[in-house]
């Protein structure tokens, strides 16, 4: 499987719709819509990539996320904004004890899951926005290393916590109660290992199952299945060499969502069609180049 | 007739005597700023070892080997502030090395090997990387080559190594040999000793 490029999001668009100094997250919703969080403002866009929506943040957003009722929660230092944009006013809950960096937003049945980069934790709240528990961190089994200064995850339908840990250079399956259920990746030079002093830095989960990663120095994205084995990648060319903490959105459709973090731009990948004996634009790997590791 | 000066003689008087003064604090300034020993340094925005967005290249090694001493006074300096204290460091192993057996890069990059490792804090004695790393630079050993800075720049590492001359070893030549070969001219004159200690 090879992934190409179709679209550009940010190129063409005036000034004012778009972002001047950073882009930090991404997310889509049901409908293909695209929220983007950088400077000090939430950007929304339509599947096209046409300018919808823009408000102001209170503090510089690190990430953002929309649950199944359409609220888009966006999370900053010490506090996460919640966005009702058919014209509510924004909520906003502040705890800076649990809420030390947000870089992470998730949810599962009734709970909110977030990463806090600043205290190293995932944790879980209520809908009100009241704490629960720590859920994996820094006293867990394993501990995130961080360098890069951010802490990423997903969380998909059967409350499976995935997480990238970069120092480490594996991504770990963590339960609701912060089990360890396993593990896959090691450093390495190959194409399915995770290179540099701390890959991978962001991950999503792709709708059929497979977890996206994207890696920082030379800057791609790659896809492997639950068992670890890489299937697709996109090369480094794509993006430019600087790029480190590249957030990732993927839609139902299976479209990825890239941010290119050096020159401000959102990449839009689809799956290339494939002809028999054909090079794919993006390269490809056979399967099972890597195993999950069981929990010890 | 009296000797007391027209009002245009005390004018021209005063001015005359507000000039001197100003030329006295010029001078002044002058003599002060001559005794003030500018230094070379390396300037972080134009050296391409240090400067963010040289990425992709070899570093430069002239730091190393156009200095008139046989050890250059260059050294490379770990601002410990910044650094993210990494298992696999890019600045200490060669990260594009083969997998050891303990599943670390099998080389190390710095040719003098001046970089000393040690895991600091809680130590898990099992798992190397769950631990975090001191990275100290032996100064004795480090000849400014520049190859550990250009690998922990940002995106690769958090660019917590830079290159500075270091003043108490720098023969502070007229006219610096490395600065004459730095294509980048990032060998600058720059503040006095007593500014920098402070």
């Amino acid at each position: 499987m090879g992934y190409r490029r179709i679209r550009t999001i940010g190129e063409g668009l005036a000034e004012r719709e778009w972002f001047q100094s950073a882009i930090r997250g991404i997310a889509v919703d049901a409908s293909r819509r695209l929220y983007v969080v950088g400077d000090q403002h939430l950007a929304v866009f339509a599947a096209d990539g046409s300018f919808v929506d823009r408000r102001p943040t209170e503090r510089a957003g690190f990430c953002v996320a929309v649950d199944a009722r359409g609220s888009v929660y966006v999370g900053e230092e010490e506090q996460i904004e919640i966005f009702d944009l058919n014209g509510k006013a924004a909520r906003v809950w502040r705890d800076p004890k649990h809420l030390g960096r947000v870089t992470s937003i998730g949810f599962h049945s009734e709970s909110v899951l977030v990463a806090d980069a600043a205290s190293r934790f995932i944790r879980r709240f209520d809908g009100g926005g009241r704490w629960i528990s720590d859920v994996v961190g820094e006293e867990g089994p394993r501990g995130f290393i961080i360098p890069n200064g951010h802490l990423d995850f997903a969380v998909d339908a059967d409350g499976v916590i995935y997480a990238p840990n970069p120092g480490k250079h594996r991504v770990e399956r963590y339960t609701m109660d912060g089990k360890l259920l396993g593990q896959f990746g090691r450093w390495g030079t190959g194409l399915e290992d995770f290179p540099g002093c701390c890959n991978p830095t962001n991950l999503a989960l792709h709708p059929d199952g497979r977890i996206v990663v994207s890696e920082k120095a030379e800057p791609r994205v790659k896809l492997y299945d639950r068992n670890g084995g890489l299937t697709a990648h996109i090369p480094a060319g794509e993006f430019d060499p600087t790029c480190k903490n590249m957030d990732i959105a993927v839609d139902k459709d299976g479209l990825l969502y890239v941010v290119d973090t050096a020159r401000l731009r959102i990449l839009v990948f689809e799956l290339a069609p494939q002809t028999p004996g054909a090079v794919p634009p993006n390269g490809t790997l056979p399967v099972e180049q890597g195993k999950e590791v069981p929990s010890p | 007739m009296t000797n007391e000066p027209t009002r245009r003689e005390a004018l021209s008087l005063a001015a005359r005597g507000a000039g001197l003064i100003a030329l006295g604090g010029v001078t002044v300034q002058l003599v002060r700023r001559a005794g003030a020993d500018p230094i070379w340094q390396v300037d972080p925005a134009r050296c391409i070892n240090i400067r963010l967005g040289a990425v992709g290249m070899e570093a430069c090694e002239l730091c190393a080997t156009q200095c008139v001493l046989p050890l250059s006074a260059v050294r490379a300096v770990n601002d410990y502030a910044k650094c993210g204290r990494c298992c696999i460091c890019p600045a200490y192993f060669d990260v594009k090395s083969e997998v050891g057996p303990d599943g670390l890069p099998s080389r190390k990059l710095c040719p003098r090997d001046a970089i000393k490792r040690k895991p600091i804090g809680h130590v898990d004695p099992y798992d190397p990387l769950n631990n975090f790393y001191e990275y100290v630079i032996d100064e004795k050993l480090c000849n400014g080559c520049g190859k550990c800075v250009m690998a922990c720049k940002e995106p690769a590492g958090l660019g917590s190594i830079r290159l500075e001359v270091r003043y108490d070893l720098c023969l502070d030549c007229n006219r610096c040999s490395i600065d004459k070969a730095c294509p980048e001219d990032a060998l600058t004159r720059t503040q006095n000793r007593s500014t920098l200690h402070t």
